[in-house]
């Protein structure tokens, strides 16, 4: 076992010296050179010379590059231009609250999609599996912005039950913190479980064909026992990777959520960022939402083992 | 006998006069005190010390309005008003100007706002080791003096007749803060903003909710009249005007571009559109040392074929008000004939065959969906007469040096808001100006403009400035689309706010009903 995991933490450095060089590519090839940004219209020519000095962007690409991951290194991601923060600050400030979203999301999107994918499963074929796995396509093809605003204008406008955008820090009010997140996480699970459910369900009907559910059933157990325990844990692998997966869409997922229900977090971090040309907050936060999501797939990958021997044995 | 009855009737005059006051402050007392609200801002507020953030945007200047004071105000009319001022004289050529400051008024951490305040504020943007971004907006002001504790001395490099109007700004500039915070918070000053103004910082979370509460000291006595001020980032439009139909927000920012919901919160009893028709205009420059633009023909061809009536319906549903000058309606400046070329096919036709040339040219637009929606509206105006134009889209960052180094045929710019029209005008239209950006030099115009800039005779500045609309109009230079005009959608309760000058929602002074 700690041979696997020393393996898997070694592919870790590619991948995040990968991940690396291309946010600092992207960051420094997108348009409008920093020095014009910053001195906006005061641009003159010399100002804009001194400037580039000063931000070391008369440099070549390569040595820009090796002189940020030395930095990064040390833990230094550099300061926002804009409000004089660090990246590390600004992310500390901000990263609460879309893991907050990005967990009540997951547990929604698994507490709808899991159930009905037994369901299904179990009576496979049947109008109800149909239909389900019908709504779930046509559920998967509805944009978050789309249900978002469909959200707010049922739960906020006509019915007033929820507040259609804010916040409210955890720890000053818990009810109204998570009265706050009901509409956004919810937003993002309607995307999320039509996946969750249509994976599970294929691996469950898989499963259950399998021999050895069938000597269960010959056994005389409960079904229920032989869905939960003897069905449920080897039809999950796929499950876990796409669960795993979906934090990657999760993170993308809240840029737009948290801007339309105004959710200070990670997802407004960027979108700022990007529209005030931040970019050194711009670069820091991809490179850590990035590094997040290498480390959450090695964490998939570890969980893997654990529900498959096999996979911990080197056997797989 | 006849002096008595001369006493009688002069104070019959002061018994009247003293009953008018009586009475207007009986109206005043219409004006509720306490309670609470909160405003829907567009964008994340990234802090106030003016070496972090250079500028302010509009959303920061609204939390400055009610956090700081600045000398002076702009009222209803656009004229300067005191406030941390209480009055002012200029020398004969408007180059030195000096304000007499309110005495007693303390900043919230109990320094006192004096003439060396005032200095150090601007001193601290003016160093060149301190490199503010904000200093090119007071590169005109060549010194300040406090030659004693309230007394301070602007001494300028250009002449300005209505300086006392600019200094009204909420923004960076002119906005008056404490130099011991400053001093003593060092990096964390620029998120724990002291001011002398009606509202103090309570809290403040990154991206979220920004709390101020009621400066119980504030030297005008009976002001604020709220309790409490929320102010919250909310960027998307949808959701913004849904939380202020929730009840959530009390009043939010909004543009023409959501003409939608403006329109639809003009029909509701419950909302209250704050509109202000400000000064200024959406412009355009075509570069007239780049052919085909070198022709005035074509300019002028080009100009006459622009139906400003239909893009606006295009655009923004019809909300946007067309502009004939670059001055605007919000401006004090008013033409009997600004020297429009009026809107006629058939003439910009002629104009294009007496050119004789093919009209081939490059616009420059912005990367964004309204960007790209003026460019298209344009391109088929010009289709109509002959003349191909291609869309370039570019970055919002990008346009501005494009701009400075003449990197364009035509390129979009913008005439803000703003009390007085001589910066902007001086900048854009003199010759060897950087933002002269037409590249187009005229004795005559030169003339006009310096002659605005210093005259303190308004009538004789607003002939001058409708011979300078006259000349550009018929030169064909630039071209103007559409008037700025700000907007608010508030609860139909909420009283008292001020014009949105600028695009500045100033509610230190509304109160609830």
């Amino acid at each position: 076992m700690l041979g696997f995991v020393a393996r898997r933490l070694l592919y870790l450095v590619p991948v995040l010296v990968a991940v690396s060089l291309l946010t600092f590519l992207i960051a420094s090839l997108l348009p409008g050179d920093l020095a014009y940004v910053i001195l906006g219209d005061q641009a003159t020519p010399e100002k804009v010379e001194a400037l580039r000095h000063d931000l070391g962007l008369d440099q070549p690409v390569w040595w820009r590059y090796v002189s940020w991951l030395g930095h990064v290194l040390q833990g230094d991601f550099g300061r926002s231009f804009r409000t004089g923060q660090t990246v590390l600050q600004a992310v500390a400030e901000r990263l609460p609250v879309s893991i907050e979203l990005m967990i009540l999301a997951e547990i929604i999107g698994l507490a709808i999609g899991v159930p009905l994918a037994i369901a299904c499963a179990v009576r496979n074929g049947s109008a109800f599996d149909r239909f389900m796995t019908g709504t779930a396509f046509g559920m998967l093809s509805v944009p978050t912005f789309l249900s978002a605003i469909l959200l707010i204008y049922l739960f906020a406008v006509e019915l007033r039950w929820l507040p259609a955008t804010g916040y409210m820090p955890f720890e000053e009010d818990p009810i109204g913190n998570l009265r706050f997140f009901v509409m956004p996480a919810l937003t993002l699970a309607l995307a999320e479980w039509p996946g969750i459910m249509r994976v599970l369900r294929s691996d469950m009907i898989a499963t259950l064909q399998e021999d050895y559910i069938a000597l269960a059933k010959a056994k005389g157990l409960k079904a229920s026992r032989i869905l939960f325990v003897h069905a449920l844990k080897p039809s999950s692998l796929t499950l876990v990777t796409v669960t795993g997966i979906n934090i990657g869409r999760l993170i993308g997922g809240t840029v737009i959520v948290e801007t339309i229900f105004a959710l200070p977090g990670i997802g407004r971090l960027l979108v700022g960022a990007i529209y005030t040309r931040d970019l050194i907050i711009l670069q820091g936060v991809v490179l850590l939402v990035a590094a997040g999501f290498v480390v959450m797939n090695f964490i998939v990958d570890m969980l893997y083992a654990v529900l498959d021997p096999r996979i911990r044995h080197g056997l797989a | 006998m006849k002096a008595v009855s001369r006493w009688r009737a002069l104070a019959r005059i002061f018994l009247s006069t003293a009953f008018c006051v009586a009475w207007f402050a009986g109206a005043a007392n219409a004006q509720k005190q306490g309670g609470s609200i909160t405003v829907g801002l567009e964008l994340d507020i990234p802090g106030f010390d003016p070496l972090k953030v250079g500028v302010y945007d509009t959303s920061a200047e609204t939390a400055a309005a009610a956090i700081f004071d600045t000398l002076t105000y702009l009222d209803d009319k656009g004229e300067a008003q005191p406030k941390l001022a209480l009055s002012w004289t200029h020398s004969d050529d408007f180059k030195t100007w000096t304000f007499k400051l309110r005495p007693g008024v303390k900043f919230h951490d109990g320094t006192p706002f004096n003439a060396e305040a005032v200095k150090a504020n601007f001193d601290r943007q003016k160093d060149p080791a301190n490199k503010c971004r904000c200093a090119f907006y007071i590169a005109f002001i060549h010194d300040l003096q406090a030659p004693d504790e309230l007394t301070v001395v602007y001494n300028l490099n250009d002449p300005s007749v209505n300086l006392p109007a600019i200094v009204t700004l909420q923004n960076s500039n002119y906005v008056m803060q404490s130099p011991t915070a400053w001093k003593t918070r060092g990096d964390d000053y620029s998120r724990n903003p002291v001011g002398t103004g009606p509202y103090i910082l309570k809290s403040w979370a990154a991206g979220d909710r920004m709390v101020l509460e009621r400066n119980p000291d504030y030297w005008n006595k009976g002001h604020p009249y709220l309790d409490r001020i929320v102010l919250k980032p909310l960027p998307d439009a949808q959701s913004r005007f849904a939380s202020l139909q929730s009840g959530e927000a009390d009043i939010v920012w909004d543009d023409e571009y959501d003409a939608d919901n403006i329109q639809k919160a003009q029909k509701d009893p419950k909302m209250t559109v704050h509109i202000y028709a400000g000064a200024g205009a959406q412009v355009y420059a075509f570069n007239t040392k780049a052919a085909p633009f070198d022709d005035v023909r074509v300019r002028q061809a080009l100009v006459m074929a622009i139906d400003r009536k239909k893009m606006s319906q295009a655009i923004t549903n019809g909300l946007s008000r067309t502009a004939s000058n670059p001055y605007g309606d919000g401006s004090w400046v008013k033409c009997k004939d600004d020297g429009a070329l009026p809107n006629d096919l058939e003439k910009a036709k002629a104009l294009i065959k007496d050119y004789g040339k093919p009209v081939e040219f490059k616009m420059i637009v912005t990367a964004t969906p309204r960007g790209r929606n003026v460019g298209q509206v344009l391109q088929q105006f010009w289709k109509q007469v002959g003349a191909n134009m291609e869309i370039e889209q570019i970055d919002q960052a990008t346009v501005v040096p494009r701009a400075f180094m003449r990197q364009f045929q035509l390129t979009p710019w913008r005439i803000i808001d703003f009390a007085d029209p001589d910066p902007q005008m001086y900048a854009n239209f003199h010759t060897g100006s950087p933002v002269a950006l037409a590249n187009y030099s005229n004795p005559e115009l030169d003339r006009l403009l310096e002659h605005a800039r210093t005259t303190a005779d308004t009538a004789k500045r607003i002939d001058d400035y409708c011979a300078v609309s006259r000349l550009i109009n018929q030169e064909a230079i630039w071209f103007w689309t559409f008037q700025n005009t700000y907007y608010a959608i508030s609860s139909a309760k909420l009283k008292g706010l001020p014009k949105i000058y600028g695009g500045v929602i100033d509610v230190s002074n509304v109160w609830m009903e």
